[in-house]
């Protein structure tokens, strides 16, 4: 929703109603479609959403306050004042970038895992517009594309790991393990 | 043209069967000649480059390592899609997999080599990071083709390491647009050209923030250490055909996108810092791969670890500079052929011992000797023995690196030893030894030896005789590079 507010902001700013059509698109794939094929996995397999992880809560709150606190540091003053108005929002995106990053590694279901590559493409697009780094309008429609193909792949795959291991827990996946 | 030619006729391909599905051939009759077609188009496109220079036109480029990269997946393309053909006759056969599976297998297979095809040769890095992803997308079901729990956790673990490998290389292609001002004014694609005009204007330290970012995105797909890890599992449970394409075809396009951020990131900062990584990144790739071998239980498993030997190899020479580029650029078309040959004989060795764990296999000699002697060409081939051409891209390699990296040579040589007493000692066991009882002896089918004794002539063609074309080509690369 973010994503697409902000998009929504640049066309308002800009007046390129292709940017409108873009924020349609993001609307309807990452607003709509994402959590509806989410809910409906949850729905179709009876599972509740939980997020179990690999480290226990405090030591993931410390990590995700230590990236917090990278993504802020003068180290990564080159990547956040690239628009230098926007320094503050730049460090909010890059530190959404190591945090979802982090989130998936630790994360062992594997709709949280979708969730967070999800969120991984989102904070990095976010990171984009907050410095100026907007693609074409043909080149974010081919994006998105992606991200709706991978979507659709990803849920289909959710359903043959539960119909297989009867969990969506990775953990539960020791088929391959010599 | 013949760029567009290619990627629509797989595309049509791909439709075509969808199309006619109850139409009982015309899923292999159309995948041949497509793959026929991408061969001959990418051999004009491969000849026009080697003559005229590199050229564009609408959204595509093609350059010297881009034609050699193209003749590549055509090469591979051609053979695997005939072995496939028979492969899965046999296999439908077992009733080991059904004709709607082999069907989807013909579907997302020309998909793939569509992708393949756009991402090295479109002239903007944002499309081919989309046509790298469309590679995961459709082979990630070609992984789980057999739909066992196997093969759906590999595919899985190849669908998550790749995506958010190639998201780490989509954040390091959006640092790479910095200086390039005005994105939408100008109708916002940015080309190669583009980056590599603007690179002089990059801040150096976000240079080498985004080739990291790259080289760890796009090192994913390529399969270095320790990025590795979907690679030995994804391989291992994809048709054998499809570990093929991926070892001999997709690595030398994943490694091609690396290069070309390499090349504008030496615009920006010197050389020295992308041969820095490529050298620590190929050196950890080898090492680990020397020490893990001895240990290994799965044949396929030896060929996917092998592959990310190679991938290290190649890595290095490009890491060494000039001097290594030569052996690098031929130790890839190399390995291409070979290791795609092996992964060949692999499934006929499947399709006979019905196990892909080295202690069920013994005495390939006698219960499929035409494919015994080609699994042991390709082992002695691709383990550096002499007088093969890898023999020498090897040597030259790490006499590349003696002058400026002598430990790092010493220790690939060391590394290089390992690997072959390790493949020796899994090869031996498998050739020779006692053939288990009711395992008949003879080839399955003719079809399925073929291509590999087309894939190693061609090998061995190419170790003494490189043709004047691709000659042109490969110093064009050098010379780029």
């Amino acid at each position: 929703m973010v994503v697409t507010i902000l998009i929504f902001d640049s066309y308002l700013k800009t007046g390129n109603l292709s940017l409108l059509f873009i924020v349609l698109l993001t609307f309807v794939v990452k607003v709509i479609l994402a959590p509806l094929f989410s809910l409906r996995l949850m729905k179709q397999h009876q599972v509740v959403f939980s997020a179990p992880t690999y480290l226990n809560t405090p030591l993931t709150f410390i990590i995700i306050a230590t990236l917090t606190a990278v993504a802020h540091s003068q180290k990564f003053y080159p990547l956040t004042t690239i628009i230098p108005a926007h320094q503050s929002l730049s460090a909010l995106a890059l530190s959404l970038i190591l945090i979802s990053f982090f989130l998936i590694v630790n994360r062992k279901g594997a709709l949280s895992q979708i969730i967070g590559v999800l969120t991984f493409e989102n904070s990095i697009v976010i990171f984009g517009i907050f410095s100026g780094l907007e693609q074409s309008v043909a080149l974010q429609i081919g994006i998105i594309f992606d991200i709706f193909v991978w979507i659709i792949i990803s849920t289909v795959f959710i359903s043959m790991i539960y119909k297989h291991f009867g969990s969506l827990d990775v953990t539960s996946m020791i088929d391959l393990r010599d | 043209m013949e760029i567009i030619f290619i990627i629509g006729s797989y595309i049509l391909a791909s439709l075509t069967i969808i199309l006619f599905r109850r139409q009982r051939n015309i899923a292999k009759a159309t995948s041949v000649v497509v793959s026929i077609f991408a061969f001959i188009e990418s051999m004009k496109v491969a000849l026009k480059v080697a003559s005229t220079g590199a050229y564009s036109f609408m959204f595509f480029s093609v350059d010297a390592l881009g034609a050699i990269v193209m003749l590549i997946i055509a090469v591979i393309g051609i053979v695997t899609t005939i072995y496939s053909l028979q492969y899965f006759i046999q296999e439908k056969a077992k009733n080991i997999i059904g004709s709607t599976r082999i069907k989807q297998y013909f579907v997302l297979l020309s998909l793939f080599f569509a992708a393949m095809f756009l991402a090295v040769t479109s002239n903007s890095p944002i499309l081919s990071w989309i046509a790298i992803e469309g590679t995961t997308l459709s082979t990630a079901f070609l992984i789980s083709l057999y739909n066992k729990s196997s093969a759906i956790e590999a595919a899985w673990k190849y669908l998550i390491i790749n995506s958010i490998g190639l998201l780490l290389g989509f954040f390091g292609t959006l640092l790479y647009f910095i200086p390039v001002t005005s994105l939408l004014e100008n109708g916002g694609l940015i080309t190669w050209q583009v980056l590599a005009t603007n690179a002089v204007h990059l801040n150096p330290l976000i240079s080498k923030i985004a080739f990291i970012f790259v080289l760890i995105g796009y090192g994913t797909k390529v399969g270095l250490v320790p990025m590795h890890t979907w690679k030995p599992s994804a391989y291992t449970k994809a048709p054998a055909p499809l570990g093929a394409l991926l070892s001999g075809a997709l690595l030398p396009v994943a490694f091609t996108i690396i290069l070309r951020f390499k090349l504008i990131t030496d615009t920006t900062i010197g050389p020295i810092f992308g041969q820095n990584l490529l050298i620590g990144f190929g050196l950890i790739s080898i090492v680990f791969v020397s020490f893990v071998i001895l240990a290994l239980n799965n044949y396929k498993r030896l060929l996917a670890y092998s592959s990310i030997e190679n991938a290290g190899m190649i890595a290095l020479g490009f890491g060494f500079g000039k001097a290594g580029i030569m052996a690098a650029l031929l130790h890839t078309i190399y390995h291409s052929l070979v290791k795609s040959s092996l992964f060949l004989s692999s499934g006929n060795i499947l399709l006979k011992y019905h196990s892909a764990r080295l202690k069920d296999v013994r005495g390939v000699i006698k219960a499929l000797p035409l494919t015994a002697i080609c699994f042991t060409i390709g082992f002695l081939a691709i383990t550096g023995t002499p007088p093969f051409g890898m023999f020498l891209t090897k040597i030259l390699i790490m006499t590349a690196g003696i002058k400026n990296y002598p430990i790092v040579s010493v220790i690939i040589l060391l590394s290089t030893a390992l690997l072959f007493i390790g493949f020796f000692k899994h090869t031996s066991a498998m050739i020779f030894g006692e053939k288990p009882e009711g395992v008949q002896s003879g080839e399955i089918s003719i079809w399925l030896v073929i291509p590999q004794i087309l894939l190693l002539g061609i090998f061995i063609i190419l170790s003494f005789y490189i043709p004047p074309f691709l000659q042109k080509l490969l110093n064009d690369v050098v010379t780029q590079y």
